[in-house]
């Protein structure tokens, strides 16, 4: 039984529950379990007072072990009770810890590959210990009910003890069967779990039709293109697709209950004829009696529910599952041992890309080809190209989130790779199209832009240069302001605010803790911008340039043309570079781009009316 | 109360009707087990007392009546649970779900997404169709906790008619019990903000789109330490709720137990005064203790009601939205075949619930049948309103939009619905094979292979289609072992599902390059200039743009300027550039920027 083989790793895992809990936890469960076996002893002598013909006093006499009797009911009661918020603070520890070493894991890693790595996405969603989220069991859970599954052990000690008083050989004609039973059970609950999930997976593609019908964007195509009974329709043959297995797997289990019912039967008849059958010619008392009856059955429970056994089972394999995530985050490279000493006194004048190429883990073509270009950090460097030219890649290597197939990155002639991280990172800002939206005050949002100290000064003047002053002006509780609706008091920002936030969060990060940020990396950074705002913004970055150079990626080339220098990323490589006039002059690929731009604001958009709107 | 009745029995008429084998064995089990209760002590009592008699026969009968009311008991407490609990199941999954999201799509406009509170309830009420289901066999449960309870007064007045205050005694553990699990609800919903907050980091720490910049930027360490906070906070209140949960409960079952106690002695004492055998004893035990049983089942059944109560209030709620939606009289006036006057705003004004400022201001326009209207402006100036009340998303809080004359709010929504078209800037991505994605825009034609392909070359997806694995059948997303687009990529899929009707009245275009590189974008507006007039030319169709990018509505045959909910310039491309006002003033920032030799170079 697997669960025996577990049993010391989960009772292990109530480590991070604490001594004292644990502790008491286990006095309290174990009061409750006994109770059974217990009650039957004080009601048995009850009876034995009782059997002979009632004398005077007798009722005196019965006093006792009526008072022993209300006693152990109560105290079962007491446990059952206290037992309740004992195992919530054990379990929600327990899983606090849990989830804190994932995340820290998880997070860990110095290349982003493995989070990307679709093995690892579904390891973390189960391990991920998040009842709240569908997922059945958690570390705590299973390490609560191991506990539970061991004090239940003892009050099956003591009913077998209640047991053997009549003969030993009772024990195993009750013992055998119960254990059957709950084996029986175990294994249909286990198989059960099995169809759950494979039901759980194939709900994903109901899941689709089902968020449709609420998330704000496609609610309106739903409601447009006439969309609603037919999603439903799709949705519930996709809910009955899933489900088959699990639905038949239980129809055979409830066709199958006579199994579990002859078990019992198979234990409790004898036992409890033979008892009788003593007790009537006299080889043993009616106090024997009563105790065998009123305990036996109870050794059918004592050996643990399903549910326990489920939790059990699940813990487990929750537990197996984290130790093989984090075999797979650490292959994913760490920092290497032989830190070098500081490559760079404060500021990186230099990064070069030297023959990157790059291709994505099982993919064959390579997204980055042999790519060289070097990158001051006194300059304005626009980085263009077409979709799926490479571009957003190119930012990844810059930041050290991958490690290039071919070729290094380096700062000053340092491989980018072969230093600390963090060490790089600091050296970075940079503005992700999509970046993080935190749900937490507007502060926290700018302050999560670096790691280190508070820096309240760099703060204001970060909100001032980027201009998220104005915005802040209007939040209610200003910078204390959570930035999600779903919080209290808390707001949402318009995708151009958030914008301005995330520049704020990057000029925060420029100013650093001591040297300012050697270069601002920023990917798409007006995308949700009006015109206005989005040439203030581009004034704002490109002033800083002398002190931190600036890669901006951008496929409007309005924005730029006034860039220091452009290059232009083509099939993986960089086919052009130059200023704007020098591109232009080349009449090459960048040429026709700001052609076809610039071409709708002399004549309009081809195919119209075009030519009464020459500027 | 009664309208939770009348859901109780629809939900077990539901329950009958898809699964009638497990709903009769379901019912079946609920009734032996009301049996089984007054089996034990009945056949406890007669074992003991025959035994202390020395009547062989009846002690060995009792004994095997004993063990088989144990074995029912035993076996028929796992077995109700698992029928009540896929019968719940199924039926909430085959028929309250359907019914719930046939609801749900089945409100024409958008309120009940975008307000917070309406969406909160929708959201609950979908996820939980199997607790709505739940509830009625719940009930049922209830029904049977009851007659346990019955029986069990029965047997105990048997014994003695005293012991019959055992039974109000028993509901003051009950009655404390539901103190205490209010206190557990209120501190579930109190710590539920913080637990949110827990959840999100942590999914933003092990999810690849968060952890990129979280690596760039050094802020795991914070992150860790906000959510082990967060966490920290949840578990507090939760934790502080239960413990007073349990100093009630305790002290409900110790007035209870003191009662018990009591009992016990009286039926001892009449024993020892001869009126009363052993096996009165044993039953009193046995039947107090089956009491405690059934009172804590009926707590937990009391319980799982109160939990129910947060899912079908807002259930009714939603059924009676759309009951009220429909007995409104949905407008079932035709669309026109074609427009020849055009579309026309009549004083519209709408204010986004709960907020104070319009989002539309008195607006009136016209837009001529045949012409490609642009709407430009500033965030939040009300463009996207705009578009929305065209396609009936809203009802103008005063003023009319007016079809060809028609009143829009005559005309049947799903027909005026069926001959528009529109990509929005928030648009679906909906993750199903990339044929589906793309033909359920226009369902009649899903399977319409030159109506697909149509579509796809109309959004110039024509290299996105060659690029996927398995090409029209494509699996898109990667949760679903499928393939991942680009931000681009979706919105191309999105450009083609907008270009499966053929003959739509309205089209329209919410941002809809905004993620496409300049080449792309140039293609794409091309074409849809070129579909314009063609559709313009056979129905007189509208085509509305709303963009913020003027060199995409230079060639539009009417361009409208909004601010705070106002049209503030309309005219052609050309007259708003002669008219020096806010078009020519934004239009020549950009037009700058373009021209060939004045680049403003520091």
């Amino acid at each position: 039984m697997g669960f025996l083989r577990n049993w010391p790793f989960l009772l292990r895992a109530l480590g991070p529950a604490g001594p004292v809990l644990i502790v008491s936890l286990t006095m309290v469960r174990l009061l409750e379990r006994i109770v059974p076996a217990v009650t039957a002893l004080a009601l048995a002598a009850l009876v034995g007072v009782l059997a002979p013909p009632a004398a005077p006093g007798t009722f005196a006499s019965a006093l006792p072990p009526i008072l022993v009797l209300g006693l152990v009911v109560l105290g079962g009661h007491a446990g059952e009770a206290a037992a309740a918020p004992l195992e919530y603070l054990a379990r929600s520890r327990i899983d606090g810890a849990h989830r804190e070493r994932i995340g820290r894991a998880a997070s860990g890693s110095r290349g982003i590959a493995a989070l990307e790595d679709t093995a690892v996405q579904v390891l973390l969603r189960q391990v991920r210990a998040d009842p709240e989220h569908g997922v059945e069991s958690t570390p705590g859970g299973g390490a609560v009910a191991a506990l539970r599954w061991t004090c239940g052990l003892a009050g099956a000690v003591l009913t077998c003890a209640v047991l053997a008083r009549f003969a030993w050989w009772l024990v195993p004609v009750v013992l055998v069967p119960a254990a059957a039973n709950r084996y029986l059970r175990h294994r249909w609950s286990l198989t059960g779990a099995d169809r759950w999930r494979l039901a759980i997976r194939g709900e994903l593609h109901a899941d689709v039709w089902r968020r449709a019908s609420v998330s704000p964007g496609e609610s309106k195509d739903v409601r447009v293109f006439g969309l609603g009974d037919w999603m439903v329709d799709r949705m519930q043959g996709h809910l009955v697709e899933a489900n088959k297995p699990l639905w038949s797997h239980i129809d055979r289990t409830l066709r199958l209950q006579w199994l579990p019912l002859a078990l019992v039967l198979a234990g409790l008849v004898p036992a409890y004829l033979l008892v009788t059958h003593g007790a009537v010619s006299g080889t043993t008392t009616v106090t024997v009696q009563t105790a065998v009856l009123a305990a036996g059955w109870s050794l059918y429970q004592a050996l643990g529910s399903s549910a326990d056994l489920f939790h059990m089972a699940g813990a487990a394999r929750i537990l197996s599952s984290t130790a093989e995530l984090r075999r797979r985050l650490a292959a994913g490279g760490t920092v290497p041992e032989s830190v070098r000493p500081e490559p760079f006194a404060g500021r990186v004048s230099m990064v070069r890309f030297e023959g990157v190429s790059f291709t994505y883990p099982g993919t064959d073509s390579p997204v980055l080809d042999g790519i060289d270009l070097e990158i001051r950090t006194d300059e304005l460097l626009a980085v263009v190209g077409l979709n799926g030219a490479g571009k957003s890649t190119l930012i990844k290597l810059l930041c050290g989130l991958y490690r290039p197939t071919a070729g290094r990155v380096t700062a000053d002639g340092v491989d980018v790779t072969a230093m600390p991280a963090e060490r790089w990172r600091s050296r970075l800002a940079v503005m992700f199209q999509d970046f993080n939206r935190y749900e937490l005050s507007a502060a926290e949002n700018v302050l999560l832009g670096r790691a280190g100290p508070h820096d309240p000064e760099a703060l204001e003047a970060a909100a001032e240069e980027s201009g998220f002053a104005e915005v802040l002006e209007r939040l209610p509780r200003g910078w204390d302001t959570p930035l999600s609706r779903g919080r209290t008091g808390g707001v949402d920002l318009s995708g151009g605010q958030w914008q301005q936030l995330v520049l704020a969060r990057a000029l925060y990060a420029v100013r650093g803790g001591g040297v300012p940020a050697s270069l601002l990396v920023a990917d798409e950074p007006t995308a949700h911008l009006d015109v206005r705002t989005e040439f203030a913004l581009f004034e704002r970055l490109a002033r800083r340039r002398r002190e931190t150079g600036i890669v901006l990626v951008s496929h409007r080339l309005s924005t730029v043309r006034r860039a220091d220098r452009i290059v232009l990323l083509d099939g993986g490589r960089v086919t052009e570079t130059g200023t704007h006039e020098e591109l232009v002059a080349l009449g090459g690929r960048y040429a026709g781009m700001f052609a076809v731009q610039a071409e709708r604001f002399r004549t309009g958009p081809a195919g119209a009316r075009g030519g009464e709107g020459s500027a | 109360m009664n309208r939770h009745l009348s859901l109780w029995c629809e939900v077990l008429r539901l329950s009958w009707r898809t699964a009638p084998g497990l709903t009769a064995g379901a019912y079946a089990a609920v009734a032996v087990s009301v049996a089984a209760v007054a089996a034990v002590g009945l056949s406890l009592r007669a074992a003991v007392d025959a035994t202390a008699q020395g009547v062989a026969g009846t002690a060995l009968l009792g004994a095997a009546g004993v063990a088989g009311a144990y074995a029912l008991i035993l076996v028929l407490h796992d077995l109700t649970a698992e029928l009540v609990g896929t019968v719940s199941d199924r039926t909430g999954r085959m028929a309250v779900h359907p019914r719930v999201h046939r609801d749900i799509n089945a409100v024409r406009g958008l309120e009940h997404l975008e307000r917070g509170d309406f969406l909160d309830r929708v959201s609950l009420v979908r996820r939980s169709t199997g607790l709505i289901a739940r509830s009625g066999w719940n009930a049922v449960l209830a029904v049977a906790h009851v007659l346990k309870l019955l029986v069990t007064v029965a047997l105990l007045s048997g014994v003695d008619p005293v012991l019959l205050v055992l039974i109000p005694l028993a509901a003051v553990p009950v009655w404390c019990d539901h103190r205490g699990q209010r206190l557990v609800e209120r501190a579930e919903v109190e710590g539920a903000e913080a637990y949110r907050v827990q959840q999100h980091l942590f999914d933003t720490l092990v999810s690849a789109a968060g952890g990129r910049e979280v690596r760039v930027t050094g802020a795991a360490d914070r992150l860790l330490r906000l959510r082990a906070g967060a966490w920290r906070e949840a578990e507090r209140v939760r934790f502080r709720a239960r413990a007073f949960a349990a100093l009630w409960t305790l002290a409900g079952w110790t007035v209870f137990v003191a009662g018990f106690t009591g009992g016990i002695a009286l039926v001892v004492r009449l024993a020892t005064e001869d009126t009363g055998g052993v096996g009165d004893l044993v039953l009193t035990v046995m039947l107090a203790m089956s009491l405690r049983q059934t009172m804590q089942s009926t707590v937990a059944t009391a319980a799982e009601a109160t939990g129910m109560r947060r899912v079908i209030e807002p259930y009714l709620w939603l059924r009676d939205h759309v009951r009220a939606e429909r007995g409104r009289g949905a407008a079932d006036g035709p669309a026109p075949d074609a427009l020849s006057r055009g579309i026309a705003l009549d004083g519209v004004s709408f204010t986004y619930p709960g907020t104070g400022r319009p989002a539309l201001d008195e607006v009136s326009v016209l837009l001529p049948a045949g012409s490609v209207v642009a709407v430009v402006g500033e965030y939040g100036s009300g463009k996207t309103t705009l578009v929305k009340l065209l396609l009936s998303f809203y009802e103008p809080d005063s003023g009319r939009v007016l079809v060809d004359g028609r009143d829009l709010g005559r005309v049947s929504t799903e027909g005026w619905r069926a001959r528009a078209s529109a990509v929005f800037q928030d648009f679906g991505r909906f993750h199903t094979v990339f044929r589906e994605t793309v033909g359920i825009g226009d369902l009649p034609r899903i399977r319409d292979r030159e109506a697909l392909r149509g579509a796809v070359r109309a959004a110039d997806a024509g290299a996105l289609l060659d690029r996927l694995p398995d090409g029209w059948e494509t699996q898109l997303g990667r949760e679903l072992g499928g393939t991942d687009l680009s931000e681009g990529q979706w919105q191309r899929t999105a450009l083609a599902r907008a270009s499966m009707r053929g003959d739509p009245l309205l089209f329209v275009l919410d941002e809809p390059t905004a993620s496409l590189d300049a080449p792309s974008e140039e293609a794409i507006f091309r074409r849809y200039m070129e579909r314009a007039r063609a559709h313009a030319a056979g129905t007189g169709a509208v085509t509305v743009i709303v963009s913020h990018r003027f060199s995409t509505v230079a060639g539009a045959d009417l361009v409208l300027v909004m601010d705070r909910g106002r049209i503030v310039e309309s005219g052609t491309h050309g007259e708003l550039l002669a008219l020096g006002g806010r078009y020519a003033e934004l239009y020549g920032i950009q037009a700058r920027a373009y021209a060939p030799a004045s680049a403003p170079r520091e």
